[in-house]
């Protein structure tokens, strides 16, 4: 898990200047799910990697820096990591590798790196859209892409709140700090830490509730009804945006014919790796 | 170590498309019936309640909790909320939205796997809190069918988890539902003791808030 009081520094980065920055909110969306459907489709190597070269290049273009996005995958790995290290040990195939009851299979091992290459390009698909696009635009996205109404006003409220109750839980964690609070410590007893806790997310909870309450009330004072829309803010996308998605997508199905007509001469990259 | 503890996020990649469609197919059904429901139950109020619920979520999501043996985990909460309101629904929403958000921003959870998260963590996971409580409720008071509720929904959601992932041929399931269910066993324990605790502050600082009080109040 993320330390989500970092939103603030990702929506600081998503406001900076870039081409990749400036492109409309939609097309950046549908870069992103396009990349990770290819990616979660491809059964070999050879697409998600060149997809990944692609993404780092595009990570230049949008001036973000290598070293935080490698920091920031490497915190995203962990439970999905978790999973792929057991696959050579527990996926049928050629064992490979054998010391007394561990056995490491060809089969297991392809898979293991399909996943794991997977779960790069995909990630660095999700960090790179994340760091170039701030989070009210991210909404906007998704009205605009045509999410049903409610679900569509839900979301913009919540981003719009999100960063009130992330300097909530930093306010929160700073104070246990102050005072020596730590969930593993000592010196209190366990079944007092956990008390503490669940006092702090019940608070936390009601806290949510009466400002939705607040909000409600705050809105309808301003004429809100159940027939009133949110404001949407007419940006239609331009040339560029155009051309950057159309050129992706030709990418894509140029990989396509490469593997398909190719894929013998790539070698272990055009090889099926997958196991389902 | 701070990874571990409730952790059912499951990545993009894992869970092959056409099974990701099936999910997202749940997905869509339930959100249909969950908006339909907050229309009627919580009028206009639904849309700044349930979002702001949601944000406050997020961030009750990442607050550690203490686990004996050193580590720690988070809370889910999609129990909590189901019972809060009596209806699983208002988890399917307010989960919906926290869970999109989490892996478009952080990257945890997929977006393809988003209909199996919402899933587990919301429609197996409220539903079977929200059922529990209501069976035990009037058999052995409402706070312990609360916790044996969020235990119960913890077990099960880790177990559907599991069984995705089997599915999904990325965990077999001699190997995945022993070691998932076995750990959310005692994971579940303190999100059942987190529930109950936070279900005890609601009901003496804002009675009306918990739709068991209005209930009783219209049964009367």
């Amino acid at each position: 898990m993320v330390d989500i009081t970092q939103i603030m520094r990702f929506d600081d980065l998503a406001s900076k200047d870039s081409p990749i920055h400036n492109l409309e909110g939609r097309v950046k969306l549908i870069f992103t799910l396009l990349i990770i459907l290819v990616c979660v489709m491809s059964k070999e190597l050879f697409i998600p990697l060149t997809l990944e070269i692609i993404l780092l290049i595009i990570l230049k273009i949008a001036k973000l820096s290598y070293w935080d996005s490698a920091k920031r995958l490497l915190m995203l790995l962990p439970f999905g990591g978790a999973i792929i290290i057991f696959q050579p040990f527990i996926q049928p195939g050629n064992i490979i590798w054998s010391y007394s009851w561990i056995n490491v299979t060809d089969g297991g091992l392809n898979w293991a790196i399909l996943l794991l290459v997977r779960m790069i390009v995909c990630l660095t698909a999700i960090i790179i859209y994340s760091s170039t696009t701030p989070l009210q635009e991210m909404a906007s996205s998704f009205r605009k892409l045509k999410m049903p109404r409610d679900l569509a006003m839900i979301l913009s409220i919540m981003v719009r709140f999100l960063f009130l109750f992330v300097d909530e839980l930093a306010a929160i964690r700073k104070s246990q700090k102050s005072r020596n609070f730590t969930i593993h410590g000592k010196n209190t007893p366990y079944k007092w830490r956990v008390k503490q806790v669940g006092y702090t997310i019940g608070m936390m909870f009601l806290k949510a509730y009466e400002q939705g309450e607040r909000v409600h009330k705050s809105m309808v004072s301003r004429g809100f009804s159940d027939t009133s829309e949110m404001f949407n803010e007419k940006k239609s996308p331009e040339k560029s945006d155009y051309l950057f998605i159309i050129t992706i997508i030709i990418i894509v199905i140029i990989l396509e014919i490469i593997l398909f007509k190719y894929g013998g001469q790539l070698g272990y990259f055009g090889q099926n790796l997958s196991i389902n | 170590m701070e990874n571990g503890g409730i952790e059912l996020h499951i990545p993009d990649g894992f869970i092959p498309i056409s099974q990701c469609i099936i999910y997202y197919v749940i997905l869509i059904v339930a959100l249909y019936f969950s908006v339909k429901w907050a229309r009627s139950n919580l009028d206009e109020k639904r849309i700044p309640l349930l979002a702001v619920l949601a944000a406050g979520i997020f961030a009750i999501m990442s607050m550690n909790m203490p686990i004996p043996f050193g580590t720690s985990g988070h809370m889910v909460g999609g129990a909590l909320v189901a019972i809060v309101f009596l209806a699983p629904e208002a988890a399917v929403i307010v989960f919906t939205v926290v869970l999109l958000i989490q892996a478009l921003i952080f990257g945890d959870g997929g977006i393809t796997a988003l209909g199996a998260n919402v899933l587990n963590m919301a429609i197996i996971g409220g539903f079977v809190g929200l059922y529990t409580f209501k069976y035990l409720k009037g058999i052995i008071g409402k706070y312990p069918a609360a916790g044996v509720a969020a235990w119960l929904a913890t077990v099960l959601a880790a177990l559907a988890c599991a069984i995705e992932m089997a599915i999904a041929g990325t965990f077999p399931a001699n190997v995945g539902i022993p070691s998932m269910v076995l750990y959310h066993f005692f994971i579940g324990i303190i999100e059942a003791v987190l529930t109950v605790i936070v279900l005890i502050a609601l009901d003496k600082f804002r009675p009306d808030l918990l739709a068991w009080n209005n209930e009783t109040k219209g049964d009367a």
